[in-house]
């Protein structure tokens, strides 16, 4: 039962006022952990340099780095303990991927149109009759 | 000074919700249901902004039309993209 791998997704920013060879030291650090703890890292997406959609830290930007890794459960607590102590780092998150989350990214990956091609249709009728509270017949 | 029944709140709230109701015959569909969906990710930045107000606030699925199913997934998309601030937990228009 130990050695159940389980696959996980984790984001985190990183201060992106630091200089780019900081923020790369801070992005080994993570991948450190998951790989000596007995993970494998799938694959890192950076998304980079982004605007904060509120501060965090009195900090406006923020450089985002997305990583998929498969590992046992008890890396979870072992990641999450290295952000806290990690001072570069303002924020995380990390889910484990549900089945159908996984099926979304096969599909994605096997056909990526057929993903886009329905998304864009039914943009116009999403809102229709405004506000509930506008309008107080007199 | 007895209040005419057609000036009352509640007679009046009747009436809108049946006004409502005729509105919404125009039909309402779940995006997600239609698109065929399996899968709402907090990533989808673009996607999210949709469903929330200028203010931040979830847009109730009174409204949007989407199904039980696919809100209840919504909110945890976009309660973790709040979390990673990509969208915004509030913003006012007034600064």
């Amino acid at each position: 039962m130990q050695s159940v791998k389980r696959m996980y997704e984790t984001t985190f920013i990183v201060n992106a006022s630091l200089d780019d060879a900081q923020i790369e030291a801070a992005i080994g650090r993570v991948q450190d952990v998951i790989t000596k703890n007995g993970g494998t890292i799938h694959a890192i997406n950076r998304w980079g340099r982004k605007r904060l959609a509120y501060a965090i830290n009195k900090k406006t930007t923020g450089y985002y780095v997305n990583l998929e890794f498969e590992a046992p459960g008890s890396i979870v607590a072992l990641l999450e303990r290295s952000y806290l102590l990690d001072e570069l780092i303002l924020r995380y998150l990390t889910i484990r991927l549900s089945k159908n989350a996984l099926k979304a990214k096969a599909q994605a990956i096997v056909a990526p149109q057929v993903q886009d091609e329905p998304i864009v249709e039914p943009r116009e009728p999403l809102f229709e009759g405004g506000e509930p509270e506008e309008g107080e017949p007199k | 000074m007895r209040p005419q029944r057609t000036n009352t709140p509640y007679g009046q709230r009747r009436s809108r919700r049946e006004r409502e109701g005729q509105l919404s015959r125009k039909k309402r569909t779940c995006r997600f249901t239609e698109a065929g969906t399996i899968y709402i990710d907090y990533k989808d930045e673009k996607l999210l902004q949709k469903f929330i107000s200028e203010q931040g606030k979830i847009i109730p699925r009174r409204i949007t039309g989407t199904s039980a199913r696919f809100q209840r997934q919504l909110m945890t998309a976009l309660k973790r993209a709040r979390h990673l601030a990509l969208i915004p937990y509030v913003s006012d228009s007034i600064r």
